[in-house]
């Protein structure tokens, strides 16, 4: 017979109150998991998308002339001759303290070739790092793999109604269509994609590239800091940071994570004020009780442990409960905030998180009770002798 | 020699404007293994003189000696150590605790204890052999008689070996035969050396005690010591 006996034979006595109790912590508990973990869920998803959809940083060549096109359209009339980069001053990306957070360096070399008569843009691409970036492109086909292989924009298809396995004389040499790119409604449309060794060839440009797409890690990563280190070891270029999309997502999520934690502090608030009228509530039903403990012997500390270790075993069932229910919650809300594109990780720190903030909000809010309870004197908790 | 000595020890209750006086200049004095009875109306201060003596209601004034302990010049965590160690209490209604069955309730004053579990279970055992309940062990309060309650709550009181046993009206409760048989078992504890403070209304409990004092307004009125006979007829 300890103390701890007399706590769980009360616990089981008393299931109403303590199922009660255990329901509104476990509320608590399992709104804060449920919203932490959707939060979780999908600004983890939304990295996943920025490290393997599309580019964030691209350089290109440094030019004095201003832009002369806006929104696809060109001034007609005015070209200019575009610099070229040399590919083998790529290697200096290496070299960037930051290089660990490059995931995809994609080089394109871009010119006008002729078709039939007609003037088109040809773009040459390192086809394993450019379709790793393009993952959103549909590809009739294959993607070009080496040699005189064209992917063709879905424009060229239509204006030369071209199909698979077709052959098309470029610059007078000729290339086999093994990919037809479906729709994009962007410039790629316009485009004859081919290996970026033969388009080099093609127009003339060898060793060279007309600019480059960088995938970077960006979660935390310092995006303005790769900025400046980039344009540091690539002098003559001008290097930005595509950051409008992943800002906009992000503060997106910022605020959906915000509006979680609120929700979670107020319900956790609520579960305390539970815990806090509830243990208040027995301190008065088991006035008589405590009496008997005092006069028997129990000192007030002892009084104290009771309410407390009751406390605890209460709060620590709902942190477990709660934060099962959670992850049960969780795991059938992602699929309808999300498009079923996140999905739910384990996260132990959360888990044990869960857990020890239960006990501590059940404690905090039972020690107003706890030592009410232990300053009972003897005599009038009684009311006996 | 004196187990416990009172000395002028006033007892008074303030509410609001109005103050009752419980106990006034009261002396009192009891010598170890003494079945001492307390009697009195309503309201004479009786169960007020148990809770100085059970160290449950500090005095106004005066002073509360057992076996030659100071116990109101204790700290309030002392006191309750106090209590643990040299008191046992029998309450009107029991006290039991619901949920608790016999034997724990027996064990509640160890569980505080530095004695193994086996060394507390074997002690709540044999005190409830003692008062008769072997068989009754795993029930709980609800499903034993109020006599058998009664006997476990002295069985309780008795677990700890507390030199003083303080009994407020044991068989107010209770049906004759039933008082019967717990004056028999504090009789039996009394004979065995137990020093016992009771409190009882009841006239026919006198030929139990070995000493008996009537209060009236917080006062002795009369004390049965040497003269038991004559304080019967008195009273």
């Amino acid at each position: 017979m300890r103390l701890e006996h007399i706590v769980l034979h009360n616990l089981r006595r008393r299931k109403g109150r303590a199922i009660f109790l255990v329901i509104g912590l476990l509320i608590g508990v399992a709104t804060v998991v449920t919203l932490l973990s959707l939060t979780d869920a999908m600004g983890q998803r939304a990295q996943h998308e920025l490290e393997n959809f599309g580019a964030n940083i691209i350089i290109t060549p440094r030019s004095d002339a201003l832009a002369l096109n806006y929104g696809g359209i060109q001034l007609a009339g005015v070209t200019l001759i575009a610099k070229e980069l040399e590919q083998s001053s790529l290697a200096n990306i290496d070299d960037i303290p930051n290089r660990r957070n490059v995931a995809t360096i994609a080089p394109k070399v871009l010119g006008a070739v002729e078709v039939d008569g007609q003037r088109i843009m040809m773009m040459g691409v390192d086809p394993a790092a450019e379709f790793k970036l393009k993952r959103w492109w549909s590809i009739a086909g294959r993607p070009v793999e080496q040699g005189h292989e064209l992917l063709v924009g879905d424009a060229v298809v239509k204006r030369f109604n071209l199909n698979m396995g077709d052959t098309l004389i470029v610059n007078n040499q000729d290339f086999t269509v093994v990919g037809l790119l479906a729709k994009t409604g962007s410039q790629d449309d316009q485009l004859l994609i081919a290996p970026l060794d033969v388009a080099q060839a093609t127009l003339g440009k060898q060793g060279q590239v007309s600019m480059v797409e960088i995938a970077a890690l960006c979660h935390d990563c310092p995006v303005d800091d790769m900025v400046n280190q980039l344009q540091t070891v690539l002098p003559g270029t001008d290097v930005q940071a595509v950051q409008q999309v992943v800002k906009t997502r992000m503060h997106a999520l910022g605020q959906f994570r915000l509006f979680a934690w609120g929700v979670a502090v107020t319900v956790v608030i609520i579960g305390a004020l539970l815990v806090f009228v509830t243990m208040m509530g027995a301190i008065s039903e088991r006035t008589r009780e405590i009496g008997i403990f005092r006069a028997i012997g129990y000192r007030r500390q002892h009084v104290l442990q009771l309410v407390l270790m009751e406390a605890t075993i209460v709060s620590a069932l709902a942190g477990v409960l709660g934060y099962l229910t959670g992850v049960a919650a969780t795991l059938v809300a992602l699929p309808l905030l999300d498009g079923g594109k996140a999905s739910w990780q384990w996260n132990p720190t959360l888990a044990v998180a869960a857990v020890f903030a239960a006990i501590f909000v059940g404690l905090l809010a039972s020690l107003q009770p706890a030592f009410r309870a232990s300053r009972l004197e003897p005599s009038e908790a009684l009311r006996a002798l | 020699m004196s187990l416990i000595e009172l000395k002028q020890v006033n007892k008074r209750y303030h509410n609001g404007a109005d103050c009752v006086t419980a106990l006034q200049e009261l002396n009192l004095a009891v010598n170890e293994g003494t079945f001492l009875g307390v009697m009195g109306p309503s309201g004479s201060g009786k169960s007020t003189l148990l809770s100085v003596l059970g160290c449950l209601t500090s005095p106004s004034s005066g002073t509360v000696h057992i076996d030659d302990i100071d116990v109101y010049g204790l700290s309030h965590e002392k006191q309750a150590d106090f209590r643990r160690e040299y008191l046992g209490f029998i309450f009107q209604s029991h006290n039991l605790i619901p949920y608790l069955n016999a034997l724990e309730n027996v064990m509640l004053p160890l569980a505080v204890s530095k004695l193994s579990t086996a060394e507390k279970r074997e002690r709540a055992c044999n005190m409830l052999k003692r008062v008769g309940l072997p068989d009754r062990m795993l029930h709980l309060p609800q499903q034993l008689s109020g006599g058998e309650q009664e006997r476990v709550a002295i069985a309780r009181s008795l677990v700890n070996n507390p030199p003083l046993l303080l009994a407020d009206e044991p068989t107010g409760s209770l049906d004759s035969a039933t008082s019967l048989q717990v004056m028999n078992l504090l009789s039996e504890l009394h004979q065995d050396g137990q020093t016992i403070i009771m409190v009882t209304h009841n006239r026919e409990n006198l030929e139990w005690f070995d000493r008996t004092i009537y209060l009236r307004d917080g006062m002795i009125e009369k004390d049965s010591a040497g003269d038991a006979r004559s304080f019967s007829k008195a009273v």
